[in-house]
């Protein structure tokens, strides 16, 4: 527990450049033993390059005969690819249940998928739209049960987490009508559930993955408000590495010296590329793609733990991070997009 | 030449009106073709660069998003667009060139077109979403005049078709119907006098 008290109370300067991932439980052995003999499987970065510099669809799709995500040969169409990522997807999240002994993180990954079908219904609900049925199954909450909690507003049906983000987002929504307001409280009350169910399960890895994921959509967030030119100063996440007073004064300088600003912290590569990707190309890619490789950084600092839930973690987040990136090259290819852009997301 | 006319001095004279009308319908619909093709070519000489503008705007608008929707989740992609939030009304008047009547468009936008939280979605969406609200002026000026180019192409034609119906018709037929008229009036004049020649001759007799 002194542990989780240090790691909540860590500043930005008080690691080099990952947080502690915590110590070892032998409880994880087979566990670990089995994402480390199934990690060799995923797609190695040389595969990725060769899709990205493929000619076309159809030869980045040939690339990946060898792997689980093959494409039937013939008809190959778009909506398979997102099919068969869907199921890849589901699969891996399965695998990480049936790997995970301790259930409480299970269902903490598990409700990502309740936050983002609350997103949908509570906007449809607000809005007055049908409620529909396509809400995602892999949550906590059935899919068919959102469409009979919504309509009959009975929300003491959805677990603690979900009421009480169910009951901020419509207040949020009704204080200032603006549809943006239940994002901004769905968002918050997910950060909040992620580092209180953290502290509670005393982990100082999901502490420092949580906090760092904090940081980092913050920092995104900092630049799209700066390019959107928007005056909105509250819609940063709590709880994370950084203070929000830099990030709010991240908003009234220029592009130039944002990237100074974060100098004392982690994240300053991961800023000053992403700001001067930005500034040259208009785009966010380089930004996120950095994001994502800091993010990957600190997950592959689990190699060091013989066993553990932190490798499974890591290899469920690495394994939806595959199945993205797979989804842009595809999706790049089918729309001939420029093999300098794919390059650009996928980074150096 | 005109079927069926009466070869009489009062059709002549009703001819020589319907020449008269004809060609001052002639000159002022050969003017109206001339002011309505400068239009037209103004026109076209804004909508060509307008339309380029729109195009390269609207492909960069649908590659961000593309690349958007790729490096996002399906379920959050659907979350974040299923309820947006911009409202966009379009009024038309109508104006008139040269007694065409052509469109005007004025669009009324409220609302932020970002209409979804940070956390979840890619910077790439609001970069898309906004190079599409900027689009939008040019998209709808670009529409207002491809509409006034094809309705000006469309009136162009028909005045040209009736210019051609005047000059070359119309026209020529009456000079020849009131040519063929006077020749039959010379003929009868003719005859009539070589009638009253020969009456003189058998009274002489």
């Amino acid at each position: 527990m002194n542990d989780i008290a240090e790691q909540a109370e860590l500043g930005g300067l008080d690691f080099y450049t990952y947080p502690p991932v915590g110590g070892e439980d032998w409880g994880y052995a087979f566990a670990t033993a089995q994402v480390r003999a199934i990690e060799t499987q995923m797609l190695s970065r040389a595969v990725l390059l060769d899709m990205a510099n493929a000619q076309n669809f159809e030869d980045a799709a040939d690339l990946l005969t060898a792997s689980e995500y093959a494409l039937p040969q013939g008809s190959r169409n778009f909506t398979e690819v997102e099919n068969i990522l869907k199921l890849r997807r589901s699969a891996v999240r399965k695998l990480f249940a049936d790997l995970m002994i301790d259930e409480p993180i299970a269902e903490l990954f598990r409700a990502r998928d309740d936050f983002a079908n609350m997103r949908l219904a509570i906007r449809r609900t607000l809005t007055e739209k049908p409620l529909g049925t396509d809400y995602s199954d892999d949550g906590n909450v059935a899919a068919e049960q959102f469409e009979q909690v919504f309509e009959q507003e009975n929300y003491s049906l959805l677990p603690d987490y979900m009421q009480q983000a169910v009951g901020r987002a419509v207040l949020a929504y009704y204080q200032k009508k603006d549809i943006r307001q239940i994002d901004y409280a769905i968002d918050s009350v997910q950060a909040e559930y992620n580092l209180q169910k953290a502290r509670q399960l005393e982990s100082v890895f999901l502490l420092g993955l949580f906090r760092t994921r904090i940081d980092l959509t913050n920092i995104r967030t900092m630049l799209r408000l700066k390019f959107a030119e928007s005056d909105q100063r509250s819609v940063f996440l709590s709880g994370g590495y950084i203070e929000q007073q830099r990030l709010k004064h991240g908003l009234d300088i220029g592009y130039e010296a944002v990237g100074a600003l974060f100098f004392a912290t982690p994240y300053y590569e991961v800023v000053e590329s992403g700001v001067n990707y930005f500034v040259s190309n208009k785009s966010f890619l380089k930004l996120e793609q950095q994001c994502e490789e800091h993010l990957t950084g600190f997950l592959r600092t689990t190699l060091q733990i013989t066993a553990g839930p932190q490798p499974v973690i890591a290899y469920l987040l690495m394994k939806e991070n595959e199945i993205r990136t797979v989804r842009l090259i595809l999706t790049a290819k089918n729309s001939a997009l420029e093999t300098k852009l794919i390059l650009d997301c996928l980074g150096e | 030449m005109i079927e069926n006319v009466n070869a009489t001095r009062m059709e002549l004279l009703q001819l020589r009106k319907r020449v008269a009308l004809a060609s001052r319908g002639h000159r002022l619909l050969s003017e109206k073709r001339d002011e309505i093709s400068r239009q037209l070519i103004k026109i076209a000489r804004q909508i060509q660069p307008l339309r380029k503008r729109v195009e390269a705007q609207l492909l960069e608008t649908c590659r961000r998003f593309m690349l958007a929707r790729a490096t996002m989740e399906p379920e959050d992609t659907k979350a974040a667009l299923a309820v947006p939030t911009k409202k966009f009304a379009l009024a038309v008047s109508f104006a008139s060139i040269m007694n065409v009547k052509v469109p005007h468009l004025a669009k009324e936008m409220s609302g932020q077109i970002i209409c979804y939280g940070f956390a979840t979605t890619s910077g790439e969406l609001d970069v898309a979403l906004l190079a599409l609200e900027r689009a939008f002026d040019d998209l709808i000026e670009l529409a207002e005049k491809e509409k006034q180019a094809r309705l000006l192409a469309v009136e162009l034609q028909m005045t040209r078709r009736r210019v051609n119906v005047l000059e070359h018709v119309v026209i020529p037929e009456l000079h020849e119907t009131i040519k063929f008229i006077f020749a039959k009036l010379a003929e009868a004049e003719r005859d009539n006098t070589t009638r009253l020649m020969k009456i003189t001759d058998i009274i002489r007799a």
